[in-house]
Parts: C-alpha cells; structure tokens; sequence
C-alpha cells in the first residue's frame, strides 16, 4: 500500500512537470497527451495492481503484477531507444545533405 | 571523354599535394572534397592544382564522395574516378581502370588488391579483416567482389547518377558495391596496387561498418 502510494506521488510529480512544460510551451500539444496518457496508464496500473495479479494468474503466469509491470516498462524502453536511434540516424542524413547543398552552392558563387 | 577524380580528404596536408599533382596528368578535372580538415589540406590541394570543395562540418568520406560526384555530374564528367587522399594509391593505375568504361564494356570499375598485384597489405588485414568483411559482403549484401573494401573505383556518368551513397562515413564501400549489383549495372573488377602507409581501418571499424549498413537499411 506505502509503495504505491510512494509511486502515485513519484507519477503526480511528472504529470505536474508535464503540464509546466506545456505552460512554459516547451512541449507541443500532441507531445503532452501522449505523455500524460502513459502516466495515466502508469498510474491506473498500480491502482489496479492486485488485478494485474489476479489477471496473470488466470492466464497461467507465474509472475507478479509488478514484476509484469517492469518488465513491459524495459520492453517499452527499448523500444523507444530503438526508435530515437532511427530519428538521430534520419537527422544524420538530413544534415549531411544539408552541408552538401550549402558546400555547393559556395561553390557556385562567382 | 571527360574524366574527373575525385578525392575526398579530412586533415591530408602531409599528402594532398603530392596526390593532386600525381593524379592530374591522368584526369581533365580533380576535385578534392575537404572534408572540413583543420590543417591546410584546402589550401595545399588548390595550389596543386585542384578545384576544392570544402564541407563547413566534418561529416565522413561517403558524404564527401557523393559531394564530389553531385558537383562533378553538374560540370559533365562521363567518368568520375575515386581516389584516397593519403597516397595509398598510384595514380598511373587510373588509365587501367578506366579503361573497361571508355571501352564499354562495363558501367563500373572496383579495384581489387586481391588479384595478382602485389600490395604490402598487414597480415591481419589479408588473413583476419578481409576474409570476414568479405564474408559478410557476399552473404547478407550478396556481393560477389574479390575486395570488399576499396576506395579505388570508376564509376560512368549512368552508375554515377544511379548510385547514391548514403552512408556518409566507411560503409560506402559496401554500399557502392551492393547497389552496383541491384541495379544491373556492369560491373568489372581490375587489380591495382595499394601501398600502406599505415594499418588504416581496423577490425573495430569493421562491427562499425556492418552497424551503419544495417541501420541504413532499417531507415530507408
């Protein structure tokens, strides 16, 4: 019970920055209801946490709720790296055509 | 026939020159792209005679390339030549492999050092890197070259327009040579020298660029 009480501070706090971000417009609006839906999400899953347990056991899982818990949260982790190397590598790409356009075009000066 | 070298180069002062005015007699145009070195690589190949190109960052021998290909497809080249800046290769080998395009019977030219000149090649690089480079080009890229990684190449007006290299640092090599194969295009291979200065791409930078040609093929 303390933990998730602990843990439902831990996910107020970030939901508090998000919308201080939104304020400060250092998000945009797709960005912040997208985060805010996964703390949603997060939040739900601890409230409802022995149901998580009662579900897995039903489908035949030996793993607790929590446990489950973490290893989506890895799962989803990786994931998320996997697609932020993707956009740094198109980024990579944009900018090297970028310096041959503007190497080019210097050299098309008279 | 208009033929153009183009050499890529990043901090080369100690070569450049020699290199530009080794190669000259041998091309009607040399562009050196200056791959924003920080000696005088710039200004040492433009006295030798060169038109240069200077990127404002440093972004890799593969984007360098393509940058000289771009200007030299903008200015009429029929045959673009690939030539290492640090004196690797010999210039007087450039008419040989150019040969099988002006005489037509191929699209594209790969240097080999695997078929029958003798190059000074390290050990390592002949028994350990090269046979698994090759390995690995000719199972997952479905290339079938006897060397997997040289920057010696001719390339016609067509496969120079056709290929676009889009892995901007080492993993051009394999990248030229997969699409030369995927889009049909002629391909020969012709046995040159290359004199090591130095050891030069190591087997780290081998797992470097097999990453880069996989991530390349998941963005594409």
């Amino acid at each position: 019970m303390l933990q998730q009480a602990i843990a439902l501070i831990i996910i107020l706090f970030f939901i508090f920055r998000l919308a201080s971000q939104k304020n400060r417009k250092e998000i945009n609006r797709s960005e912040f209801t997208l985060w805010l839906i996964f703390w949603i999400i997060a939040a739900t899953a601890i409230i409802f946490i022995r149901r998580i347990d009662q579900l897995l056991q039903f489908l035949g899982f030996s793993l607790s709720g929590i446990n489950f818990l973490i290893y989506l949260a890895v799962l989803v982790i990786f994931y998320l790296v996997f697609r932020l190397r993707l956009n740094l590598a198109k980024l990579d790409r944009n900018l090297t055509e970028l310096t041959r356009q503007i190497t080019l075009k210097d050299n098309h000066k008279p | 026939m208009k033929i153009t070298c183009v050499i890529p180069a990043w901090n080369e002062a100690r070569n450049i020159a020699k290199v530009v005015s080794g190669v000259r007699p041998y091309v009607q145009e040399t562009i050196v792209v200056d791959d924003a070195s920080q000696d005088e690589t710039a200004a040492l190949a433009g006295t030798a005679g060169a038109i240069v190109l200077r990127h404002p960052i440093n972004r890799g021998q593969g984007a360098a390339l393509q940058t000289g290909n771009d200007y030299a497809l903008a200015h009429g080249a029929d045959i673009i030549i690939h030539f290492d800046g640090d004196d690797q290769f010999l210039a007087a080998e450039i008419k040989d492999m150019a040969a099988p395009i002006t005489d037509g019977r191929a699209d594209i030219v790969f240097g080999s050092r695997f078929l029958g000149k003798k190059s000074n090649l390290p050990l390592t690089k002949r028994y350990l890197i090269y046979p698994l480079a090759q390995l690995f080009t000719r199972f997952l890229l479905g290339i079938r070259l006897s060397d997997p990684q040289n920057g010696f190449r001719a390339l016609s007006r067509r496969a120079a327009e056709t290929i676009r290299i889009d892995n901007r640092e080492m993993a051009h090599n394999s990248e030229i040579q997969s699409k030369a194969y995927r889009s049909g295009l002629r391909i020969e291979e012709v046995p040159i020298t290359v004199v090591y200065h130095d050891f030069g791409q190591r087997l780290s930078g081998g797992f470097k660029i097999a990453k880069d040609l996989l991530i390349h093929k998941i963005i594409k």
